[in-house]
C-alpha cells in the first residue's frame, strides 16, 4: 500500500510538473517532457505491480493479465477504443474526433478545475468495488470515458474556442499523445495531423480528443482520493 | 584526507578572482549559463540568462610580479540575444545564451558563436585604439564645415585614443531549428559548424546564413514513438568528418559525414549495459547524458550523466575505460531530487590542457576534479569565504551517512540551490573558471 501511495504521489507530482513546464518561458521542453513521461510510466508500472501483489485471487482477470504489460488493454476497452499502445501502426479512432493537441492539451489543465466536481461524483459511483484506487484501473476508465463522452463534447467546443492558443504545443503537437501513451489502459486516438507540420492551434475547427481529458481525470481522482 | 589532483605533482588550487554581484538576491538575468575560454586562453567568455555576453581578458603577465598569472578583467560586454516571440506557435523564445564557442584567431579581431534556443550568431569583437583626426571638411564632432570657410587642404591622420572594444554581429543563423538548441560545435576545418537541438543536427557554413544541411534527424514519423532525444553534440577536434552526439538514454553515437549525407546510421554506438543492482525508479532519467566533450588529443571522449563522469576510448564501444562518481551519495535521494527538480540539472564537464585531469560541478557550490593518472580526486568549493588571493582552497568532503567527521558536511546540509553547472579549464595552464549561479570564480594553481 505504501508503494501504491508513493507511486500515485509521484504520478500526481509528474502531472503537475508537466503542467507547470508548459507555463515557463521558452515553451515546452521536449527532453523534460520525455523525462517526466518516463517517470510517470515507471510510477504506473510500479503502482500496478504493487496492486497486483496486494489483491491476489479476487482480482479481476483482466487486471492480472494487464499487469505484466501495462500497455495491454482489457478486452472491453479494446472494443470500445483504438489500441494505440502498439508501436507499429495507428488504428482509426472510432469516435469522430481529431487529435489536435493544441486545444486538447491545453484544455486538459483548464478543465481540471471545473471537472473535479463531476469527477468525484463519477468516482464515487464507480469505486464501490475497488476501494479507492479506481483512478488507475483501465476497466473503470472505459466506463467513465463513455459517460464523459456525452457531457464532454458539448462543453469542449466552447472551451476550446475561448481558450488562447496553446502556449507550448506548437512545436510538439503530439506531446499529449506521448503523455497518454505512457498510460496504459487509456483511450488513445490516432493522430490525424501529419507529424512534420504542427497545425496552428486555433485554425482547425475539429473537436479535440477526449482521452487527454481522461488522463487528467484519472489523476485528479487520485489526488481527490488521497 | 587531502587528495591532490594534478599531473604528477600535487596541484594546490588558489583563489584568484570572483566576478559578479555580491548580494544573495540573484537577478534571474544574471544567472550564468555558459563559460568558455578561447583557444589561447587569453579571453574568457560568459553568457547569461539575460542574453548578454561578457568577455574577460587576461592581463599580460607582469614580469616583475611573477608569482601570479595575469588577472582577468572585463574586455567587452554586449547583448547577444533578445527575447523573441514566435507568433505562429505563440511561444516566447528565451534570450538565454545556451552555448558560446570561440573561433580560432585569424587576424586582429576575435570571433565567437553564441546561441540561444533558436538562433546562432557570429560575433566579431575588434579593438579600436586609433581614430582619424583632422578632416578637411568636417569638424571634430562630425558636423560639416561651411565650405566657404575652408581655405586650406589637410589630410586626416590617425591618433591614439582610449581602447574601445566593439562587438558586432556578422552573421545570424536563424530559423533552422524547431526544437531547442542544446549544442554548437565548430569543425576543425574552421569553415563549418554544427548546431544540435532535441531531434536534429544541422551543419552550417560560417559564411552562409540562408541555408544549412540537416545531418542527423531522429524525429520518429509518429511522435508517440519518441523514446530519446539528442542532448549534446560535438565535432572531433582533428577529424573534420567525425562528430558525436549523446542521447537522453545514455548512449553516444559517432558519425562519419563521409558515409552518407544524412548520418542517421551511426558508425559507432557507445553504450554501457546498465548495472542491474543500480536499477531504480529514476534510473532512466539519471542515465541521460548532459554533456559530451572530446579530449584535446581526440583519442577519448568524456560524458557526464547525473551521478558520474565517464571516459570513453573511441576504439571501444561497449563500455567506458574510466568511470568517476561525482556525488554517489545522491543516489538514495533521487526522489527528493525529483521533487525539487534538481534531478533535471544538466552538468557540464571539461578536460585540462593535457587531458590528464577532468573537472565537473556538483551542489553546494562544490566542484570535483579527477586525475586520470593518479586516480585521485578532490572536491573544492567556490565560495566568497576564501576570497583572499592566493588562498589555497581546502579540500571538502561530503559525509554520506553515519558519523560525520569534523570538517565534513552531511548530505542533508547540502544546498541544492547552489549548483555549479558550468566550468572551463584554460587550454594551456592550470587556470579554471567556475560559474556558480551568478558569480564567476577564477582559480589558479599555486605558483611558487
Amino acid at each position: 500500500m505504501e508503494v501504491q501511495k508513493e507511486a500515485q504521489r509521484i504520478m500526481t507530482l509528474s502531472v503537475w510538473k508537466m503542467y507547470h513546464s508548459r507555463m515557463q518561458r521558452g515553451g515546452l521542453r521536449l527532453h523534460r517532457s520525455l523525462q517526466l513521461s518516463l517517470v510517470m510510466r515507471s510510477a504506473r508500472e510500479l503502482y500496478l505491480s504493487a496492486k497486483v501483489e496486494a489483491h491476489e485471487p479476487p482480482e479481476v482477470p483482466s487486471s492480472v493479465a494487464r499487469s505484466p504489460d501495462p500497455r495491454l488493454h482489457p478486452p472491453r476497452e479494446a472494443q470500445a477504443a483504438a489500441e494505440a499502445a502498439s508501436t507499429d501502426g495507428e488504428q482509426p479512432c472510432p469516435e469522430p474526433m481529431d487529435t489536435q493537441e493544441a486545444p486538447k492539451a491545453e484544455e486538459t489543465p483548464a478543465r481540471c478545475a471545473p471537472r473535479p466536481a463531476k469527477v468525484s461524483r463519477k468516482r464515487r459511483s464507480s469505486s464501490l468495488s475497488d476501494g479507492g484506487d479506481a483512478g488507475l484501473v483501465p476497466s473503470k476508465k472505459a466506463r467513465l470515458e463513455e459517460e464523459g463522452a456525452e457531457e464532454g463534447e458539448s462543453a469542449e467546443v466552447p472551451e476550446r474556442l475561448q481558450a488562447p492558443p496553446a502556449q507550448a504545443e506548437g512545436a510538439f503537437p503530439n506531446l499529449a499523445r506521448v503523455l497518454q501513451r505512457r498510460f496504459s489502459g487509456l483511450l488513445n486516438c490516432s493522430p490525424s495531423a501529419p507529424p512534420t507540420a504542427p497545425p496552428p492551434p486555433a485554425c482547425e475547427a475539429k473537436p479535440a480528443c477526449r482521452s487527454a481529458d481522461s488522463v487528467l481525470n484519472v489523476l485528479v481522482r487520485a489526488v481527490v482520493a488521497f | 584526507m587531502y587528495n591532490g589532483a594534478g599531473g604528477g605533482n600535487d596541484i594546490q588550487w588558489c583563489f584568484s578572482q570572483v566576478k559578479g554581484a555580491v548580494d544573495d538576491d540573484v537577478a534571474e538575468a544574471d544567472i550564468i549559463s555558459t563559460v568558455e575560454f578561447n583557444h589561447s586562453g587569453e579571453l574568457l567568455a560568459t553568457g547569461d540568462k539575460g542574453g548578454r555576453v561578457v568577455i574577460f581578458q587576461q592581463e599580460q603577465e607582469n614580469k616583475i610580479q611573477s608569482h601570479s598569472r595575469g588577472e582577468y578583467n572585463v574586455y567587452s560586454t554586449f547583448q547577444s540575444h533578445e527575447p523573441e516571440f514566435d507568433y505562429l506557435k505563440s511561444l516566447e523564445i528565451e534570450e538565454k545564451i545556451n552555448k558560446i564557442r570561440w573561433l580560432p584567431q585569424k587576424n586582429a579581431a576575435q570571433f565567437l558563436l553564441s546561441t540561444n534556443d533558436k538562433t546562432i550568431k557570429l560575433w566579431k569583437i575588434s579593438e579600436r585604439d586609433k581614430r582619424p583626426e583632422g578632416y578637411n571638411l568636417k569638424e571634430e564632432d562630425g558636423r560639416y564645415r561651411d565650405p566657404t570657410t575652408v581655405t586650406t587642404l589637410r589630410v586626416p591622420v590617425f591618433r591614439p585614443m582610449d581602447l574601445m572594444v566593439e562587438a558586432s554581429p556578422r552573421r545570424i543563423f536563424a530559423n533552422a531549428h524547431t526544437y531547442h538548441i542544446n549544442s554548437i560545435s565548430i569543425n576543425s576545418d574552421y569553415e563549418t559548424y554544427l548546431s544540435a537541438d532535441d531531434l536534429r543536427i544541422n551543419l552550417w557554413h560560417l559564411e552562409i546564413t540562408d541555408r544549412s544541411f540537416n545531418i542527423v534527424d531522429i524525429k520518429p514519423a509518429n511522435m508517440e514513438e519518441l523514446t530519446e532525444v539528442i542532448t549534446a553534440a560535438e565535432f572531433h577536434p582533428n577529424s573534420c568528418n567525425t562528430f558525436v552526439y549523446s542521447s537522453s538514454k545514455g548512449t553516444i553515437r559517432l558519425c562519419d559525414m563521409r558515409a552518407s549525407a544524412l548520418c542517421d546510421r551511426h558508425s559507432k554506438l557507445f553504450e554501457e549495459p546498465e548495472d542491474p543492482s543500480n536499477r531504480s525508479f529514476f534510473s532512466e532519467i539519471i542515465s541521460s547524458i548532459s554533456d559530451v566533450k572530446f579530449s584535446h588529443s581526440g583519442r577519448y571522449m568524456m560524458t557526464r550523466d547525473y551521478l558520474s563522469v565517464k571516459i570513453w576510448d573511441l576504439n571501444m564501444e561497449n563500455r567506458p575505460v574510466e568511470t568517476y562518481q561525482v556525488h554517489e551519495y545522491l543516489r538514495s535521494k533521487l526522489c527528493s531530487l525529483y521533487e525539487n527538480d534538481c534531478i533535471f540539472d544538466k552538468f557540464e564537464c571539461c578536460w585540462n590542457g593535457s587531458d590528464s585531469v577532468v573537472m565537473t560541478g556538483s551542489y553546494n557550490n562544490f566542484f570535483r576534479m579527477f586525475d586520470r593518472n593518479t586516480k585521485r580526486d578532490i572536491t573544492l568549493e567556490a565560495s566568497r569565504e576564501n576570497n583572499k588571493p592566493r588562498t589555497v582552497l581546502k579540500p571538502r568532503k561530503v559525509c554520506a551517512s553515519g558519523k560525520r567527521k569534523k570538517d565534513e558536511i552531511s548530505v542533508d546540509s547540502l544546498d541544492f540551490n547552489k549548483k555549479i553547472l558550468h566550468t572551463a579549464w584554460h587550454p594551456k595552464e592550470n587556470i579554471i573558471a567556475v560559474a556558480t549561479t551568478n558569480n564567476l570564480y577564477i582559480f589558479q594553481d599555486k605558483v611558487n
